[in-house]
């Protein structure tokens, strides 16, 4: 077994409605910049054993299906490297 | 598309055909599915409704409008309502009961009310998962009150395995009016423009109406789940703010909020009601994201949205108001002379309906008149009083700790419940009382409806729901003004689901006749109902009333040794469906009473603590007597405590009196030197009562000499947060 | 005197305040974010609420506005008098007028309750309110934790910013009656003439909402500020 560390970045689905992403970008176009399409995710960073970098991936996916990332409005992507 | 992909059956289909005299388009036929469905068109339950009264001196708006309105004083008038969000908080619950926080908001605003109160009834299974659906919802009502806000005054929480997989969520939302302000959908005229105001539309819940609230719950559900419906309380008190600022400058010729089924909703309503026809140009509609379809536009559930009809002249004022606070504000129609509505997009002409039949003429399920007389005939269960445990100091800490009677300070501090300062008395009163500032009269309201009654018999537990919400006015010496209620119910094509809502529809309409207390409004939701496990039948009561003095309201706590503590009206020996009969797993039928006994005993209560104040009165409720000493124990100065002497000899005969939940009954609690009038009072109005005791210095709560408990006992059953209590 | 109070998108306590204010006599002054002319006003007062719905951190976008940029001016070149409460004590961190931040309540919750305060320190700003004295506020706020870095939690006391604290009943500083994880307990901070509290004194204004120590709190702070020539220099 080794360590890995898995970041997990949860984002709403595009089709989701961001009001978070909304004000803030609006705050930002007041502020004089020139930006479009803000939307606000989490971020994640865990350490997790597993025998290979494959299994971790494989856990901290199972994780953010299963509490991390809510499947009905959010998609999740997982990053894992070794330790 | 086929009929059954928007929800409707082969017979509603034939019928469609008849009044077009042609096949309709799949956008008209997603029009007909969402107007049809029973989430709009209350198919099945509307000629029950019809029953329940809705006439009374201070009514200024019955049914049929967002919200009921009465009139409190001179130049002031409520709005009020209850409304469900069951299904989508199943779904996704923090969001769920945000948007349903928000979507009654918005009923109230549409009827030209500022919102100072909601109050939230809510339903949960007793498992794990129940208690995590328990946590997301409080978050979603606290996450949207809170942020817009407007104060959490009070509430209700009840349990029952059969809410696992269908919570209720049930919100009551109250505003206040000048009646210059009065506002509603009926008053469109041809020739005004129709305004979309607030959020982008975006393909958020297009089909929730039709498949999500009016079908059950299944395997498919997964599939047929729309796109959730994100709240967004900040622009949401934009668009309150700014939908209001209208209404104040008499700009608006008529206002609807956008719920479900969106902008068909709101459109067909506002011509059905104004009795006009409608332009719209859905090219105008300001999009979230590219390329939604007319079917689309036409459906979504986008939050966040007011449909304003504005005469020409006044467009440019109410687009300044809207720039001031920074909201969007788009003409995507018109209103016309006739009943048609008229759909174009890009120049293409996509729908042409005429309004009267996706509204006036959609199906209703008639009800056999002599079947309804009959729905108060028999009780579901055995009335004959069962084997009760004997009187233990056990039972009462085993009826504390039940989820229904438990302290609910976890869930109610996270509301806020004082915004807007005008909150006398807040959550965890029997009634929640407002001062409204240079107004000598204030509002107390209330809302109840315990499952567990109607769970044994449908007719008695919703007169009873009544009772309970007026008895909560009458301890406060409050006039009721009007009542909302809240249904819910199982599928009601399965004759026991639908008889068991007609029986509580019957039940609330008897209690109501009966007081004299009109029902303004409401809401229905059906289809509770997962895998063929319907909830238990289940109303929410809200009742709002005129308060006498609420800068002094009566109090529900103990205020010093020697206070004399009476039962008023103290009901027959029974088991009922109270929380110690669920405890111990042998309910019995709900207790009927006399609907002109009621009104009497309602009366004389409230005229008696109106003219006399009392030190402390609290409505006998979850838990009988028994958790209700308890809590006005608990909510005194740790010192004092109770001395109680039961009348009953027998150990059974003392259970049922201290547990029973039978509707009207109070502890009152008076100073020594009140006594002997309160006596000639009650006596003189026929009020019956019974001693139970006094207020001690003893810091303990004892009955009958040698049944006692310490303060440390009941608080560590009472005062625990919800937690699962089945695996 | 007249006092401005600042409406944000997202204030929903600047009618509460503007009525605290009203019922104390004092000609008042609602100033929408977008205005930066302070020229009318004597003392502003940043209002709860959920100013731009919370999103992101809690007072970060409302730091932004054109008024705040004004009031900084105002506070650095004359010594304006500002009293943040609740969402306006987070504006005022964020726009960095006043030390630390607030972070989300410890226990993740949102918490509306009944608060017994003590005063730290006097402050001119505050003629009347003595150390030691009691304050019965109701607190409503899913953000209240203060947070200053670690090692500079003194320098908040040393340099007399810390200004009120979370007591039980009896005036006692613990752990357990703190509601949101505050460190050292504290509810409220000052900085020369700005000052700022999470619980919220609009809304103790009469005995039958449960306390009038917030008018208690408010009448001392337009005291201070109608005495102003002593220490505006």
């Amino acid at each position: 077994m080794a360590a890995f560390e898995a970041v997990v970045t949860v984002t709403l689905k595009p089709e989701i409605l961001d009001p978070a992403g909304e004000a803030t970008q609006g705050v930002l176009h007041h502020m004089g910049y020139a930006v479009r399409d803000l939307r606000i995710g989490r971020h994640i960073r865990l350490t997790v054993e597993a025998k290979d970098a494959e299994e971790a991936e494989g856990l901290a996916g199972q994780m953010a299906e299963e509490l991390l990332a809510n499947p009905v409005m959010e998609t999740f992507r997982v990053e894992v490297s070794a330790l | 598309m086929r009929a059954e992909d928007v929800g409707l059956s082969q017979a509603e289909y034939q019928r469609i055909l008849e009044l077009m005299g042609r096949e309709p388009n799949d956008l008209e036929l997603g029009l007909y599915g969402a107007l049809w469905s029973e989430h709009c068109s209350y198919k099945s339950s509307k000629s029950l409704l019809a029953h329940l009264p809705n006439r009374g001196e201070a009514v200024v708006q019955g049914p049929g409008g967002n919200a009921g309105v009465v009139r409190l004083a001179e130049g002031v008038e409520i709005a009020f309502k209850v409304e469900s969000h069951n299904h989508p908080s199943y779904v996704e619950p923090v969001q769920g009961a945000a948007t349903g926080v928000g979507g009654i908001l918005r009923d109230i605003i549409a009827m030209g009310a500022r919102p100072i109160a909601v109050a939230d009834a809510l339903r949960f299974g007793t498992d794990r998962p129940s208690m995590q659906l328990l946590e997301g919802v409080v978050k979603g009502v606290g996450q949207y009150g809170n942020a817009i806000g407007i104060p959490t005054v009070t509430g209700d929480i009840g349990f029952s395995s059969t809410y696992r997989a269908n919570p209720l969520v049930n919100v009551m939302a109250l505003g206040v009016r000048r009646p210059q302000e009065a506002i509603g959908a009926a008053t469109a005229e041809p020739g005004q423009l129709l305004v979309l105001v607030g959020q982008r539309t975006g393909r958020d819940g297009i089909h929730g109406a039709s498949l999500l609230a009016s079908r059950d719950f299944d395997e498919e559900s997964q599939e047929l789940r729309p796109t959730v419906q994100v709240g967004d309380p900040f622009l949401g008190k934009l668009l309150m703010e700014t939908t209001l600022q209208a209404v104040k400058e008499g700009l608006l010729g008529a206002l609807q909020d956008l719920g479900a089924a969106g902008l068909t909703s709101a459109v067909a309503e506002l011509c059905e009601s104004s009795g006009v026809g409608a332009v719209l140009w859905l090219d105008r509609v300001p999009l979230r994201e590219p390329g939604l379809t007319p079917y689309e536009i036409m459906l979504s559930e986008t939050q966040e949205r007011m449909l304003m009809v504005v005469p020409e002249g006044n467009l440019s004022r109410l687009q300044a108001i809207c720039e001031h606070y920074e909201i969007l504000a788009t003409v995507i129609g018109e209103v016309t002379v006739g009943h048609q509505l008229i759909i174009h997009h890009h120049r293409v002409e996509e729908a042409h309906l005429n309004t009267t039949w996706l509204v006036g003429t959609a199906p209703r399920r008639p009800v056999d008149e002599l079947w309804w007389d009959g729905l108060n005939s028999s009780a579901t269960l055995d009335e004959a009083l069962p084997e009760v445990p004997s009187f233990s100091v056990g039972l009462l800490l085993k009826v504390l700790s039940h989820l229904d009677v438990r302290d609910r300070w976890s869930v109610y501090r996270q509301y806020d419940s004082m915004i807007q300062t005008r909150t006398v008395l807040g959550p965890g009163h029997d009634a929640a009382v407002l001062k409204l500032r240079g107004l000598e009269p204030g509002i107390a309201l209330t809302v109840a409806g315990p499952g567990r009654w109607t769970a044994v018999d449908p007719y008695a537990g919703g007169a009873g729901a009544v009772y309970r919400a007026l008895s909560a006015l009458a301890a406060q010496g409050a006039s009721p003004l009007g009542l909302t209620d809240g249904i819910n119910a199982g599928n009601p094509d399965k004759p026991e689901s639908y008889r068991a809502m007609a029986m509580v529809i019957r039940g609330v309409a008897d209690a109501a006749r009966a007081t004299g207390v009109p029902v303004t409004g409401g809401n229905v939701s059906l289809h509770n109902e997962t895998q063929g496990e319907p909830i238990w039948p289940t109303v929410i009561v809200g009742a709002v009333g005129r308060h006498p003095r609420p800068e002094e309201p009566v109090r529900d706590r103990l205020s010093e040794v020697g206070e004399r503590l009476f039962l008023l009206n103290p009901a027959p020996l029974n088991w009922g469906g109270s929380a110690a009969a669920w405890t111990t797993g042998q309910p019995t039928a709900y207790p009927r009473v006399d609907g002109d006994r009621a009104r009497r005993v309602l009366e004389a209560v409230r005229d008696w603590v109106a003219a006399e104040h009392p030190r402390a009165m609290r409505v006998i409720g979850d838990g009988g007597l028994g958790a209700t000493l308890v809590r006005l124990w608990v909510a005194s100065e740790p010192s004092l405590g109770i001395e109680v002497q039961l009348a009953e000899k027998s150990p059974q005969e003392k259970t049922l009196r201290f547990y029973n939940e039978s509707p009207l009954q109070w502890i009152a609690v008076l100073a020594e030197d009140d006594v002997d009038r309160a006596i000639a009072w009650w006596t003189r109005e026929s009020l019956a009562y019974a001693e139970l005791g006094r207020v001690t210095e003893s810091g303990l709560c004892i009955v009958d000499g040698r049944y006692q408990w310490a303060y440390s006992d009941v608080m560590a059953v009472w005062h625990q947060a919800y937690k699962e209590v089945e695996a | 005197m007249r006092i401005g109070v600042v409406t944000f998108p997202g204030s929903n306590c600047d009618t509460d305040t503007l009525e605290a204010l009203e019922s104390l006599d004092v000609g008042v002054e609602s100033i929408w974010y977008q205005d930066a002319d302070l020229a009318q006003v004597d003392g502003v007062i940043l209002p709860g609420g959920f100013s731009y719905g919370d999103y992101l951190r809690s007072g970060a976008l409302a730091a932004k506005a054109p008024v705040m940029a004004a009031i900084r001016a105002q506070v650095e070149e004359g010594a304006l008098p500002v009293l943040g409460i609740c969402n306006g004590f987070q504006i005022l961190t964020e726009s960095g007028l006043l030390p630390g931040t607030l972070r989300p309540n410890r226990h993740g919750e949102f918490r509306c309750d009944w608060q017994t305060l003590r005063v730290v320190e006097a402050s001119p700003f505050f003629p009347g309110l003595m150390p030691g004295e009691l304050l019965r506020l109701p607190i409503a706020h899913g953000e209240g934790a203060f947070y200053v870095p670690p090692g500079t939690l003194a320098t908040v006391f040393q340099q007399g910013e810390a200004w009120l604290q979370y007591v039980d009943e009896s005036g006692l500083l613990n752990a357990v009656i703190n509601p949101n994880g505050s460190m050292a307990n504290l509810a409220g901070i000052k900085r020369g003439s700005v000052a700022a509290l999470m619980p919220h004194p609009e809304r103790a204004m009469a005995d039958y909402l449960g306390s009038s120590d917030g008018r208690r709190l408010l009448s001392a702070w337009l005291k201070g500020i109608g005495q102003e020539g002593s220490y505006a220099g």
